[in-house]
């Protein structure tokens, strides 16, 4: 007699696999094997409406029949982790850009990694800006140690092609946009939030969005400073704590060391 | 430090209300529905975001049961300890009057397969079930519901009939049973059970909920006649039949519509619920009949 844990063991070889052997054999006598087709049919489609919904303008660039081929594939090798769809594809981008049929679209992995990224701000737990008259009562000498912590949904992200372009062009259906892209023009830097509004895509140029990312890495001002070029570091800072692009801060330790935070890098 | 409890804003009234999904947001917050209550997905409103905020409002005229879908009560390697945190935040936020999770799994090998899968009606799995029931009740430190599935197979191991399995956690646990009764309905007919007998043999007490919903019929390949639980049209006659019944027995119970797939207008789903009202109302006359005679 299987074990409960065998049992759902070899039903997720019928899901996930279309391997049935195992599993069929632990089925009543009078039932028939289709029966977990049901099952198969419900998983595959719950799964492909969940990315159809995180991926609108990568489903629109290949096509409906296309994404659906290409999500089954990509459902049976990366299957969700955790039950909470909202959580679910963030490694459509990479299989996307490792996809053989889908090689003619070279950019095709960097709209999914902005839609991706867009769901995510999207998803993210809310939290209150931090309290600027907080921040206004360290005196002048400490100020150059606070570290700040960045709002859950600020998202940054570094692209090869004009994926935001496309992006807007696609989901506004807007061809002649889409006609007149030129994907040459180099990588782009990204800044994704959600706002009251709603959720932003903005552009940043380089310096203002590696200051930012340190920001949001958290390293104290004095460290995002080095390297800021001759970005107006100052005017920038006022920008993202108006728009309450951070939730907390705290100060850190007297510099004897350089404290870079982990996702920093030159 | 234990995580604060989860308090109730508003009990659920025995009454009928309907669930509630973002089609219908906004529709609700612009016509403020007559409504006894509302039912939301809770995995629907995990993390933060506009879902939330439509909650929040909602939930400030409307009583709110949060049902959820992903635990996995009978997951053989255990329930996702992340997963119930998530659950209890979203508790902690909306402060339902009733939480329930279904008897199914859906989480093997850390992989989360995205339906409610069948379990096999045996002792081994009685106990995996009671186990996380207890684990989720003490987390929570609340009550839960569990609602009977519908299942489209069984297994050859399975030696305990679905109402016993269902009393059983009951009784063991303490928790309460949520009664779907277009899933009876389902269960029966692809499994050849009687629905009435079904109805009949759970224990009163412990029936804290009652779900409706339409389900669909479906010949397969083989000739075979099967109801798909598929939560896409309106509550058929024959569930209605047995919702009757299940009232008569259990008396006034908080009733919930449910509808998933080609949501339709909120005035369909609000004249569902009106149409379950009537039928609480009536069964509380014949209470009084029968105690009469």
């Amino acid at each position: 007699m299987p074990t409960l844990l065998e049992m759902q063991i070899a039903m997720r070889a019928s899901l996930l696999h279309r391997d049935s052997q195992t599993v069929s054999a632990m089925l009543a006598a009078n039932v028939p094997e289709d029966r977990l087709d049901i099952y198969r049919n419900t998983f595959v489609r719950t799964l492909t409406k969940a990315l159809r919904l995180c991926f609108p303008a990568t489903e629109r660039l290949v096509g409906g029949e296309f994404f659906e081929g290409a999500a089954q594939i990509f459902i049976g090798a990366h299957p969700p982790r955790a039950a909470w769809l909202d959580q679910y594809g963030g490694e459509l981008p990479d299989f996307l850009r490792s996809f053989p049929p889908a090689i003619s679209i070279p950019y095709l992995g960097d709209v999914a990694a902005l839609e991706w990224t867009v769901s995510g701000a999207l998803h993210a737990e809310d939290a209150a800006p931090l309290d600027v008259a907080a921040l206004g009562a360290i005196g002048a000498k400490d100020q150059a140690r606070i570290r700040f912590v960045a709002h859950p949904s600020i998202q940054l992200l570094r692209l090869n092609y004009p994926a935001d372009v496309i992006w807007h062009a696609v989901l506004d259906a807007d061809q002649a946009a889409l006609r007149s892209v030129d994907l040459g023009t180099g990588p782009i830097d990204i800044l994704v939030e959600r706002r009251s509004t709603g959720v932003e895509v903005e552009r940043l140029d380089e310096q203002a969005w590696s200051f930012l990312a340190k920001l949001c890495a958290g390293a104290s001002i004095e460290t995002a400073l080095d390297n800021a070029g001759d970005l107006d570091c100052a005017a920038a800072l006022a920008e993202h704590l108006a728009l309450g692009r951070f939730a907390a801060f705290e100060l850190a330790a007297p510099m004897t060391t350089v404290d870079v935070g982990p996702e920093t890098s030159e | 430090m234990p995580p604060p409890n989860i308090s109730v804003a508003d009990p659920i009234p025995a009454k009928a209300g309907i669930g509630l999904r973002f089609q219908h947001h906004q529709a609700v917050l612009d016509t403020n529905p007559d409504v006894a209550w509302m039912e939301v997905h809770t995995e629907n409103y995990m993390g933060g975001g506009t879902p939330l905020r439509y909650l929040d409002v909602i939930r400030r005229n409307t009583p709110i049961a949060l049902h959820g879908v992903g635990l996995s009560l009978g997951s053989a390697e255990g329930i996702d300890p992340a997963h119930l945190e998530r659950i209890r935040k979203v508790a902690e936020r909306i402060e339902p009057g009733l939480m329930s999770e279904h008897i199914a799994w859906n989480v093997v090998g850390g992989t989360y397969l995205a339906d409610l899968l069948p379990l096999p009606m045996t002792e081994e799995a009685l106990e995996v079930v009671c186990s996380h029931v207890d684990q989720t009740q003490s987390y929570l430190k609340r009550r839960i519901l569990v609602e009977n599935p519908s299942t489209y197979l069984s297994f050859g191991n399975s030696i305990i009939p679905e109402w016993e399995f269902m009393a059983a956690v009951a009784s063991r646990t303490g928790c309460g049973i949520l009664c779907d009764v277009n899933n009876i309905c389902v269960s029966a007919h692809n499994h050849g059970w009687d629905a009435s007998a079904y109805i009949a043999a759970l224990p009163t007490e412990a029936v804290g909920e009652i779900h409706l919903a339409g389900h669909s019929i479906k010949t397969l390949a083989d000739g075979s006649v099967l109801r798909i639980d598929d939560h896409g049209s309106l509550v058929g006659d024959e569930v209605w039949e047995l919702y009757r019944q299940a009232i008569a027995r259990f008396g006034a119970v908080p009733t919930l519509i449910e509808w998933d797939n080609e949501v339709p207008p909120l005035e369909v789903l609000l004249q569902e619920a009106r149409y379950a009202s009537g039928l609480i109302d009536r069964s509380g006359e014949d209470f009084g009949h029968a105690d009469a005679a």
